[in-house]
């Protein structure tokens, strides 16, 4: 049990270092943070929608009310599987840098309704 | 030259029950993640192009002998030729063997490519299902409780509702979406007095299209936990008999919200079918024998349940029970007499044991009751193994 949550410790600092060492050294000073809880499930993402002012670092917290789904980032690398129901989430950062929309979608086949499950996070003006 | 800079990192995971952790490289940064996200990629599919999922059941109907049925086996082969140009394909084989002998049935219920162009504007042509109804585009076995699927969504709602066609798709602002189809139209030829005009559907073998149909739906999912739908069909059905014309519409009302291990769901369904009074005078004069086709055929269910162990597979169950009242010939044409028998209702009960989110063990208890005094409706007992991947 102790070697347990130890892990779990471990594993949430290897999170944190990862999303600093990643952002850079600024964004905790100065840019904004903003949690979106996202959730997949046959065949929509709620919200589909994300609307972030410029300048926001956007973390993304995406889970799975079904099967597994993917998150995938159209145009980037980021390319995730969003593990089963009851079975953890995905965390993505998104440092909206510019205007503009960027257009996420699920990349897993999960059904007859698979290319239905797309989303935006939009990027505006402050 | 404008530059946009999505830094990502991507991240992790994890939660509760699962400690297990792993460590993964993402370029640029090391992350961790569960292991269920190992099978992350960095582009395209994040799975290899075949799907599918298949449904075993037990029927064990009042006086008669059980049966032991592979309903459903289905596979689904998907393609991207791009990222804005994208195939997806189901073919299923029914009842395991298809012969003159048996009632299986293979069947191409999906083949189309998507023109993706727009969140807002999208085009699919091929092989379609209409959108119409809440199973009818979402009818993999372990997102649906009890063995069968609902009758409504099987004599009211022909599910699975597939056709050649073509149309657009899309989300017009945030959450509101909507799929507006033309699509290979009904033959009447086929509409029967028990089980409306489910065997009506052309299903793309050599559809005759010489009047399309049309169907879409529209639907709100902005809200977590709910979904509202509304949806309909219309198009001429009498094109192998030209001397008087029929028709049907359809139109359809869905439902569903899920708060914490809760999840309510309801369908209303009502199709309007013109010229059946023709059409059975006609069919009486050819083949000596009236169809007794209904001008309206009506439906509406409700379903409640509830996950009593909300804990992770292999620990999850839910609780059901669902109400459904549907009669295929709730208005007769003119000079013509509904059965009784075909007004009906059911009470379904049972569980749904997930030892996997994925595959499905259902037991379910289904009272099926109607208005006649002479035909019996018998209850049944049945259990069900589904499963997707």
């Amino acid at each position: 049990m102790t070697h347990e949550v130890s892990r779990r410790i471990l594993a949430m600092l290897v999170v944190v270092a990862a999303t600093w060492m990643a952002s850079g050294s600024d964004w905790a000073g100065a840019q904004e943070r903003q949690v979106v809880e996202v959730v997949a499930e046959r065949f929509i993402f709620t919200p589909s929608e994300i609307r972030v002012p410029v300048g926001t670092t956007l973390e993304l917290r995406i889970r799975s009310d079904d099967t597994m789904h993917g998150f995938r980032i159209v145009g980037s690398d980021v390319n995730l599987a969003v593990p089963k129901r009851r079975q953890g989430e995905v965390v993505v950062i998104f440092e909206a840098t510019d205007v503009g929309r960027f257009r996420f979608e699920c990349s897993r086949l999960c059904g007859a309704g698979h290319n239905f499950m797309r989303g935006e996070i939009v990027v505006v003006d402050r | 030259m404008r530059k946009h800079r999505l830094i990502l990192v991507a991240v992790l995971a994890l939660i509760a029950t699962m400690s297990e952790l792993s460590n993964a490289q993402v370029p640029g940064a090391e992350v961790t993640q569960s292991p269920a996200s190992r099978e992350r990629s960095t582009s395209g599919s994040l799975t290899g192009p075949i799907s599918g999922y298949m449904d075993f059941h037990y029927n064990n109907r009042e006086d008669e002998d059980a049966l032991l049925d592979f309903h459903r086996f289905v596979l689904l082969f998907s393609h991207s030729f791009s990222d804005r140009i994208r195939f997806v394909s189901e073919l299923e084989l029914e009842h395991a063997v298809v012969s003159n002998e048996t009632k299986g049935e293979l069947e191409l219920e999906q083949a189309y490519i998507d023109f993706l162009v727009t969140r807002s504007f999208n085009v699919r042509a091929g092989m379609l299902l209409a959108p119409v109804g809440i199973i009818n585009e979402r009818h993999e076995p372990p997102v649906f409780h009890g063995v069968e699927r609902p009758f409504v969504d099987t004599v009211i709602i022909p599910t699975t509702w597939f056709d050649t066609g073509v149309g657009v798709y899309g989300e017009l602002r945030h959450g509101l979406r909507y799929r507006a189809y033309m699509m290979s139209p009904l033959d009447s030829v086929g509409f029967s007095a028990d089980e409306g005009i489910r065997e009506g559907r052309q299903k793309g073998a050599e559809s005759n299209a010489s009047s399309l149909a049309g169907t879409g739906r529209l639907e709100y999912v902005g809200r977590r936990g709910l979904v509202l739908g509304t949806s309909f069909w219309t198009g001429d059905t009498g094109f192998q008999d030209r001397r008087f014309e029929t028709s049907v519409t359809m139109v359809e009302f869905d439902g569903r919200y899920r708060r914490g291990e809760f999840e309510a769901r309801g369908e209303y369904a009502h199709g309007f079918l013109d010229g059946m009074g023709e059409l059975n005078a006609s069919r009486q004069r050819t083949v000596g024998v009236s169809p007794n086709v209904a001008r309206q055929v009506r439906g509406f269910y409700l379903e409640s349940s509830y996950f009593v162990s909300p804990r992770p597979a292999p620990r999850e169950v839910a609780l059901f029970v669902r109400y459904e009242n549907f009669d295929t010939q709730y208005r007769m044409p003119t000079g013509f007499q509904p059965l009784k028998a075909f007004d009906r209702d059911a009470w379904v009960f049972g569980l749904t044991y997930f030892p996997d989110p994925d595959v499905a063990v259902k037991l379910d208890y289904t009272m099926l009751r109607n208005q006649s005094d002479v035909v019996n409706a018998p209850d049944s007992l049945n259990v069900g193994l589904g499963w997707w991947f």
